[in-house]
């Protein structure tokens, strides 16, 4: 499973480094190394709102203290 | 630098200037859409056949100087097509030249297996419906006659990435590139380049974060013997970093991690391959998976270099400069922790400089953290030599053969013998680049050019040993694997 974050610079203000320590965390507590892949993004231009993530091409809008709510959902959930 | 277009790398340079120059006052936004017009004022065109594509050209540049696809269409690849500046090349890639004499011998017709030759009233004729594109004709003929027209772009992709869309402009296959940017300044018509950090950098030194420089082993001697390290720290800390470490260091870090690596591998009769070179990793992902327990799992020294500065302290922002374009992809890669944050080529920090009005100045060699073997791992061969070091420091046997891939192409050949099981040696040393990482798409000079510089530097340095320089470093904890 693909999943994107965006480490621009608007992201990067808004948190994105500590949602990508939160999910390289859960993924390797949770031994899910083979089945997720973190990938960074650039900018995609959509910086109004939260950090940019994505899971399959879908697009999120995340904050770092929904992280982990997030993982359980769209990544756990689709698993 | 040694290159097919002068006026390429001015236009290219040039929008990066402009970006940059706009994103350190904080403007970029309200003034992008003047860029065009200041690069091209009209009436007259400069380079193409009107100021209207040539504008359009400048307003993909400036997307991908952001970050951004040019086409507006997102896709994940670093290195992206700019496809108003694609001229569709002629397709037809054998063409018999005027040379053909029409002789009697016809080695051209007999050597072609699908019968696409026959013979016209002046020369012989390809017909591009049967042509396969072989290259036999072209190898037979005795007169040279039947030129091989492969697009510049195609013929630079080690990896056959690129083809072409329905009315002939480069299409990069994604699954296939490894993002090595050979491309970039393949095409001579500047059609390909890759998306920058260069705004994301400006804009977190300019919101006051602390960000660090990690400079490339390979750029020592690219700005002559006068540019040390130490003018490269006095000017970046300039432009507003806080600091800046050679990643000599990192080689360094790396050579010891994966010299203990190799040295069990060997024991235990395994084939290895380095894991240094990102478009090497890239090839092995994605063309040669099943070989993945090959590699080795040491961290690349760009890596090594940002773990040890965000052990220090977690919110420093790491960035990499070099002459690589495929590093960029290695930042991309979150599943390797702590790994640097961005990766700038050589052109986007000049220009991140020159619209500072900062330049690299003659400085006396005072700063030195990589030995010797660190700073020659930008070379061809020099991850082995390094490797090999740190095996006859810590006392165990040297004797083992490492086929040393100098470019792409060889790296192929190498990782196919691997797959089959007939690899002539112990070890692969894979590097991306002809020359190493000296050779880098983004080099300034060439390795020939730089060479003299580069020695006279390298030999500036004192002659320190690997794991001495780490034990003296404090450096011997820090975590080097990928996981």
């Amino acid at each position: 499973m693909r999943v994107t974050i965006c480490i621009g610079s608007a992201c990067h203000l808004k948190g994105s480094r500590d949602i990508i320590a939160q999910l390289q965390t859960l993924v390797k507590e949770n031994h899910l190394e083979d089945k997720v892949d973190l990938n960074g993004s650039f900018c995609c231009g959509d910086c109004v709102n939260g950090v940019c993530v994505t899971v399959e091409g879908q697009l999120y809008s995340l904050k770092p203290e929904d992280t982990k709510e997030f993982f359980d959902k769209e990544i756990m959930g689709r698993l | 630098m040694a290159t097919n277009d002068a006026t390429l790398l001015r236009i290219k340079h040039q929008v990066l200037n402009e970006v940059a120059k706009l994103a350190w006052e904080g403007k970029l936004d309200e003034k992008r859409n003047e860029i065009p017009y200041n690069i091209i004022p009209g009436p007259k065109a400069q380079f193409r056949c009107c100021i209207y594509r040539e504008r359009e050209i400048i307003r993909e540049r400036i997307r991908l100087a952001e970050g951004l696809c040019p086409s507006g269409r997102d896709t994940k690849n670093v290195v992206q097509v700019i496809s108003s500046a694609c001229e569709d090349c002629p397709i037809a890639r054998y063409v018999v030249t005027d040379n053909c004499q029409l002789c009697m011998g016809k080695a051209c017709q007999s050597s072609c297996n699908f019968g696409a030759i026959s013979m016209g009233r002046d020369r012989a004729y390809i017909d591009p419906d049967k042509c396969k594109e072989c290259g036999k004709c072209s190898q037979a003929c005795p007169y040279n006659a039947i030129a091989d027209l492969t697009r510049p772009c195609k013929k630079s992709c080690p990896v056959d990435a690129i083809t072409m869309d329905e009315n002939g402009i480069v299409v990069i296959d994604e699954s296939k590139c490894i993002q090595c940017g050979a491309c970039i300044h393949g095409c001579p018509f500047g059609a390909i380049d890759s998306k920058t950090f260069l705004v994301d950098v400006i804009n977190l030194i300019n919101a006051g974060k602390r960000v660090v420089a990690m400079v490339a082993p390979a750029t020592e001697g690219q700005y002559g013997p006068e540019i040390t390290m130490a003018s490269w720290r006095t000017a970046l800390k300039k432009i507003g970093f806080q600091d800046m470490i050679e990643v000599a260091l990192g080689g360094d870090l790396t050579a010891a991690a994966e010299a203990a690596e190799w040295a069990e591998a060997y024991k235990e009769g395994r084939k290895m391959t380095t894991s240094c070179c990102p478009a090497f990793v890239n090839m092995i992902k994605q063309h040669y998976p099943m070989l993945l327990e090959n590699m080795s799992t040491t961290v690349s020294p760009m890596c090594a270099v940002s773990r040890m500065l965000k052990e220090k302290d977690p919110e420093t922002i790491t960035v990499f400069i070099g002459p690589c374009i495929a590093k960029k992809s290695e930042t991309l890669d979150l599943n390797i922790k702590d790994n640097a944050d961005y990766a700038l080529t050589l052109g986007e920090i000049q220009a991140m400089m020159a619209s500072k009005g900062v330049e690299l100045e003659p400085e006396e060699n005072t700063y030195q953290a990589g030995s010797v073997f660190g700073k020659r791992f930008g070379n061809g061969g020099g991850v082995t030599a390094a490797v090999l070091e740190c095996l006859k420091e810590s006392g165990e046997s040297t004797d083992i053969e490492v086929l040393k891939c100098n470019g792409a192409a060889e790296c192929k050949k190498a990782l196919m013998l691997l797959k089959i099981g007939r690899l002539p040696g112990d070890f692969i040393e894979g590097m991306a680049c002809v020359g190493g990482c000296v050779g880098g798409p983004s080099r300034h000079k060439s390795e020939n050019e730089a060479k003299k510089a580069r020695d006279l530097l390298i030999k500036q340095a004192d002659g320190r040993e690997v794991h001495e320089n780490l034990r003296n470093q404090g450096l011997e904890e820090v975590a080097m694997h990928r996981h």
